[in-house]
């Protein structure tokens, strides 16, 4: 085979091929025609040297490592910096490629109308590689260095359209709040340099098991939190919604389908690897009320919302919180439906903000009380949309509701083992999530793309197909992924599980055979593998079911035909037939807006909603505050109990 | 004296972070965020520190038995994190003049359209 000496380089020339284009295109960009070309040549390679890892990593189970200028480690010391791949980064490398390669063809038209494309492709293509080079290196440092060039992706994408209403405002904010973040993760890195004199990760995690001095907890409490704030978890989640409501769609869908992945990839590497210190329960809980807490603020703030980015972003941070509920687990089966979730996540995610973008290119707003009726002028878009919807609402048939269910049965299984009564109401917080989740998309549908039209957005079309394309593709794999869950828990899903258990491998990989059993002083943690909780789940008769009601539910809404489609075009006449919508006060028009859903539930938790308002007040300094009280807290709480 | 050092960075970077969460003002802000960064600096420089140590540099031959020289490792870092903190601010005070251009203002609790 030709590709067979090509592989161990592979992950280096993704990472590069990335890099070298974000650089051509600042040369060469200024030309339309140029950049459109090495913008896709660029993800296209990028993605191809991607895909070539599958077959030894996934199926083979391979670990590939490669020394930057061939410099291996001597006399049991790393030197070089490294690069190893292992299933769980492989994983995360994968998604990180995929979410890249769509981006970027649905950006060919969606940034169109905009001055300074080429900056555009630039800052992408820098933020794609930063990405793909966090998700694979083996050397800590060199983590730290690319949490910084992605944070400053970040912040320059956030303010592309800085005419915008906000656009600068939440660049300053997420640049604020993530460097406070990445100050924290040098510093945690020093202090484990100060005992280890090592950065390379394989050798930290051999130096480090069972080595849990007051040092290098606290680097431990240092580093958590600076994930933590790259992965938007809730007491830092508040700039991420600003970022992700101010950004084009094409770079929202990059913010939600991998950077805080990358957030969530440094969590499990520093818990799971490095420190092997997630058997222990107050780790555990830690993980899984931040994970709780993300879950139910995140939903009940996307209940609030009046635009549809500020509510999808609101639901990322909700769905973040499912992955690290489930990884703070620490048995196979969480695991496992934490990783699901998180691919779950970009895929629809991303669907998601690509169906907000096309509705934004099409009709300019992407106010959920100025639109209605869109569905009759973006057919292709709103059945996209529904797929996103119904996905992300852990529906039966598609893939949020496969890793939801192993996340709903791990919770209730560690509630069963004796985990006590928190991880009972654990599960029961999942739940309602999801029916919330499911509540707020009703609204969206509603008031984006059925209920009355909107006279002012007659003139409305479908979007390009360039645009359509990458939407289609993520559509068709949400689906996939959850008619198929057997082949993708077998093929995806469990070697990258088996990544996260096997710490000895990673180290020998990286170290040499034989330096994980010379220098760890106690054995690596082994997570238990209990398949008994892990219920059978049949997709065909989920499938059979949907269609029937699909069916029943297109036959009603065809006979009802002749009393749809009127305008109203003033206040006069069609009040009261919607009063069961409003809490029956007169409006001026009568389309059942997005705010107007769920009415009497906002109404009766209106002092936790007004509470949650001011918390989240758009002051800075209170950003600030909240990301350094929770990292204080971290680190007390670890001191006491670690 | 190295505990001082290591004193130091820890008060800077309190200063940096007590900076970030009370004062007010964008351009203020901005000073925090390079004092914070300072005391991350230092605190890596002091950390490769030996005592009687000389610089990383020598030819074949020119090292001695007990001789000695501080750890070059971070000073490399160091280098890294002092161009990343420049960075920061550049990109950090540009914004500020944008945000000056639109909102007229440096005062953060009036700069909040973003919020609930």
């Amino acid at each position: 085979m030709m590709f067979e000496r090509l592989i161990p380089h592979c992950p280096v020339l993704a990472v590069m091929t990335l890099f070298l284009g974000a650089f051509l295109t600042a040369i060469f960009g200024r030309s339309k025609a140029a950049r459109r070309i090495l913008l896709m040549l660029a993800s296209l390679l990028s993605s191809f040297f991607m895909a070539l890892l599958v077959k030894p990593v996934f199926f083979d189970g391979q670990i590939i490592s490669y020394w930057m200028g061939n410099w291996a480690p001597r006399a049991g010391y790393a030197i070089g910096i490294g690069f190893e791949v292992d299933g769980l980064s492989l994983f995360f490398a994968l998604l990180v490629s995929l979410t890249v390669l769509l981006s970027n063809l649905y950006s060919l038209r969606y940034i169109e109308r905009d001055d300074c494309g080429d900056y555009y492709c630039t800052l992408a293509l820098m933020l794609g590689g930063s990405v793909l080079s966090l998700v694979q290196t083996g050397d800590i440092f060199t983590m730290f260095v690319m949490i910084e060039i992605m944070t400053f992706a970040c912040v320059a994408l956030t303010a592309f359209r800085k005419r915008s209403e906000g656009a600068l405002e939440a660049a300053f904010k997420y640049l604020i709040v993530g460097c406070i973040g990445s100050s924290l993760v040098l510093t945690g890195v020093i202090l484990l340099y100060a005992q280890c004199h090592t950065l390379n990760m394989a050798q930290l995690s051999a130096l480090l098991a069972g080595n849990l001095t007051p040092a290098t907890v606290f680097a431990f409490a240092l580093l958590l939190t600076g994930f933590g704030v790259k992965s938007y978890a809730v007491p830092f989640h508040f700039v991420a919604a600003d970022a992700y409501m101010a950004a084009p769609s094409s770079v929202s869908m990059l913010f939600s389908g991998m950077v805080n992945k990358a957030g969530v990839y440094g969590v499990i590497r520093l818990c799971y690897i490095i420190m092997q210190s997630m058997r222990l329960p107050a780790l555990q809980t830690l993980l899984v009320t931040l994970g709780t807490l993300s879950m139910f603020v995140g939903v009940t703030m996307a209940l609030r919302q009046h635009d549809f980015k500020r509510l999808l972003a609101f639901h990322s941070i909700s769905q973040i919180g499912y992955v690290l509920t489930a990884l703070g687990l620490c048995t196979a089966l969480g695991i496992a439906g934490g990783l699901y979730h998180a691919m779950n996540h970009t895929l629809f995610k991303g669907l998601l903000f690509l169906c907000a973008g096309a509705v934004w290119y099409a009709a300019g707003t992407t106010d959920l009380d100025r639109m209605g009726g869109l569905s009759k002028r973006m057919p292709q878009t709103c059945a996209i949309f529904l797929i996103a919807a119904f996905s992300i609402s852990g529906l039966p048939p598609f893939n949020g509701f496969v890793s939801k269910w192993i996340i709903y049965q791990a919770t209730f299984e560690k509630a069963a083992e004796g985990g006590g009564f928190g991880y009972i109401v654990v599960t029961v917080v999942a739940l309602v999530t999801s029916v919330m989740t499911l509540a707020s998309f009703i609204k969206v549908a509603q008031s984006v793309f059925f209920g009355q039209e909107r006279p002012e957005l007659a003139h409305v079309r479908e979007v390009p197909l360039s645009m359509r394309i990458p939407m289609w593709i993520l559509a068709v794999l949400c689906v996939v992924t959850g008619v198929a869950p057997g082949l993708v828990l077998t093929y995806v899903v469990a070697p990258a599980t088996y990544a996260v258990t096997n710490v000895t491998g990673y180290i020998n990989t990286m170290m040499g055979a034989g330096y994980a059993e010379s220098v760890m002083t106690v054995p690596a943690q082994s997570i238990p593998v209990d398949a008994s909780f892990a219920g059978y789940y049949s997709p065909v008769s989920w499938l059979i079911l949907f269609a029937v009601l699909l069916l029943a539910f297109a036959l009603v809404a065809l006979l009802g035909k002749g009393s749809r489609g009127a305008v109203c075009q003033d206040d006069t006449g069609c009040d009261d037939k919607y009063a069961v919508f409003f809490g029956g006060e007169r409006v001026t028009r009568s389309t059942v807006a997005g705010s107007d859903l769920f009415w009497g539930f906002r109404y009766n938790f209106r002092h936790y909603f007004r509470w949650m308002g001011n918390v989240h007040s758009g002051v800075v300094n209170d950003y600030a505050a909240w990301a350094v009280g929770a990292g204080a807290v971290i680190i007390l709480y670890l001191y006491a109990l670690l | 004296m190295i505990l001082t050092n290591y004193i130091s960075s820890i008060l800077l970077m309190t200063l940096g972070l007590y900076v970030l969460c009370f004062q007010r003002n964008l351009v203020k802000m901005v000073v925090g965020l390079g004092i914070l960064d300072y005391g991350v600096n230092l605190l890596i420089v002091s950390i490769g520190y030996r005592a009687g140590g000389t610089a990383p540099l020598f030819v074949e031959g020119e090292i001695q038995p007990g001789m000695h020289f501080v750890d070059p490792v971070p000073q490399a870092l160091t280098l890294t994190s002092i161009v990343i903190g420049a960075c920061v601010t550049a990109m950090a005070l540009a914004i500020v003049v944008q945000l000056h251009r639109k909102y007229h203002t440096l005062d953060t609790g009036e700069i909040r359209r973003l919020r609930g």
